[in-house]
């Protein structure tokens, strides 16, 4: 059933998406993202660096956290359905973090050719504590 | 000790810059991730489907990158360093996805920058916008992004 198709029309203001769990994050998974990623900040894979930093240790891309988001909007509106994903980093990931991605209807909308949903989106840790808030834009097929 | 961020910089554009999309950095991205949506991975999925090729996930846009730009140049231009910065907030609208073998022309722009006071201090936002156009000129993706400084 997963990448199952939603139609603009089944879908209601406060419907949810599935929920999309991620982690244990884990050193390797932050040194692959910045390898595919191009982002080589050491205070992603460095811990004695993050720590000078004053940041306690490493932690994972934003980006990362955000990409995660992203899959759990595509994982049930489709690949390719985004026309918007705009998220605030609101607190720090860290290795061994388990990250939960959820999302939400806020809004539907439509224009000519075009079927918009409006969905609030945001991921929490293992201590149900938001790590990433935002808001992202569908472009969904109709029945009719 | 706080330092001072150089707020010239508002308004500053970037020298356009072309990044032609490689099929295996959309793979590479996408698996870093932990997304396995065949949309992504699997090149007979993507030949049949509306695109006609795979696409790339949302947030894949971040990594087209000036190649010949220096990061530590730009945040000491910025008054800054590396150890003192944190992603603030990110933004892509998308008007069509990137697909592979596609050369984009991108834009960049530093748009703001702010100075408040929070939690841990105060702290400088620094906002850039970078649009990507396709081979026909069509923008397909505008990214926005806040990087936040410790000052």
């Amino acid at each position: 059933m997963k990448y199952a198709r939603v139609y603009f029309d089944d879908l209601e203001v406060g419907d949810e998406l599935p929920p999309l769990v991620k982690g244990p994050i884990q050193q390797i998974q932050l040194t692959r993202y910045a390898g595919a990623s191009g982002d080589f900040n050491p205070i992603h894979q460095d811990d004695e660096f993050a720590r000078a930093a004053g940041m306690g240790g490493v932690f994972a891309h934003g980006m990362l956290s955000m990409g995660f988001v992203g899959q759990a909007v595509t994982d049930w509106s489709g690949a390719g359905t985004v026309r918007k994903l705009g998220v605030r980093f609101a607190a720090l990931v860290r290795l061994k973090d388990v990250v939960t991605c959820r999302g939400r209807v806020v809004g539907k909308s439509s224009k000519v050719d075009l079927n918009l949903v409006e969905l609030e989106v945001w991921a929490e840790n293992q201590r149900a504590e938001k790590i990433v808030t935002g808001r992202a834009t569908v472009a969904l097929p109709s029945r009719s | 000790m706080t330092i001072q961020i150089n707020k010239s910089l508002i308004g500053k554009e970037y020298p356009p810059y072309a990044v032609t999309v490689e099929r295996g950095k959309i793979k590479e991205f996408a698996r870093a991730i932990g997304d396995a949506n065949p949309l992504y991975l699997d090149d007979r999925v993507g030949a049949a489907s509306e695109w006609g090729d795979v696409i790339a996930p949302p947030t894949f846009a971040i990594t087209l990158r000036d190649e010949n730009a220096d990061t530590a140049a730009f945040l000491r231009e910025l008054g800054t360093d590396i150890s003192r910065i944190l992603h603030g907030e990110q933004e892509f609208e998308i008007f069509r996805p990137i697909q592979p073998g596609q050369t984009y022309l991108c834009r960049a722009k530093v748009v703001d920058i702010y100075e408040k006071t929070g939690r841990s201090g105060p702290m400088a936002f620094v906002v850039r916008e970078t649009t990507i156009a396709d081979g026909s000129n069509e923008i397909v993706a505008t990214v926005r992004g806040v990087t936040v400084v410790r000052l």
